[in-house]
């Protein structure tokens, strides 16, 4: 799923170790996500947009199937 | 993080465990002189898998030491489906190990035969190099179902 995690994060400052510390994730499950190769459950999507102050709705961007 | 730790110490003893075992088992085996390539193989694959939990144990260990949990949701998931796969590969892997050393074994390659506790040995030592290839290989790729 595409998201703006980096963008976000870049504009905190944040690299992924921290973010990853702040969500209570592996470094990992970030590096994936902002690859958009893993799509996160809703608690980690909240967790994420919560650290990096914003919604859900502004981080992921949901393109529905045709 | 204290559960993390506690966790990754219970991983180490056990490798340790393997590690020892496998050892007494290549002592015992130059001693008999039974150094057939069932009992060959039957010493390497433990080994084998101590390097893999050696280098596992090595990256949780750089990872807690930096604050990082020992899992979350997506290392779970990895492991879960690492689980499945290896199960039924492991399947077909037993079957491959009893019909090798009732029909082919002796007759075409010939080899003695393997006694009931290298058969099964073999088959759980083939279901933890597929339980760790398959946790490396979802690992690196990423796209989990």
């Amino acid at each position: 799923m595409k998201n703006r995690i980096k963008e976000f994060r870049a504009k905190y400052n944040l690299t992924q170790e921290d973010l990853a510390r702040k969500v209570e994730a592996r470094r990992e499950t970030i590096v994936f996500l902002e690859g958009e190769k893993y799509n996160p459950s809703l608690d980690l999507a909240y967790r994420v947009s919560k650290a990096l102050k914003t919604t859900v709705d502004e981080l992921f961007i949901f393109k529905e199937k045709k | 993080m204290k559960k993390d730790k506690t966790r990754l110490i219970l991983m180490a003893v056990l490798t340790i465990t393997l590690l020892i075992g496998a050892v007494l088992y290549g002592f015992t085996m130059t001693e008999s002189e039974k150094a057939n390539p069932g009992n060959i193989i039957s010493f390497l694959i433990p080994l084998i898998l101590v390097i893999f939990m050696v280098f596992f144990i090595w990256r949780r260990y750089k990872d807690i030491k930096e604050g990082m949990p020992l899992e979350d949701e997506r290392s779970k998931k990895v492991i879960t489906q690492a689980a499945a796969k290896s199960f039924y590969f492991s399947l077909y892997w037993l079957l491959a190990i009893s019909w090798f050393e009732s029909f082919f074994a002796d007759k075409l390659f010939g080899l003695e035969k393997l006694d009931a506790g290298q058969v099964i040995g073999g088959g759980i030592a083939g279901m933890a190099i597929f339980f760790f290839a398959f946790w490396f290989y979802y690992d690196r790729k990423g796209k989990l179902v």
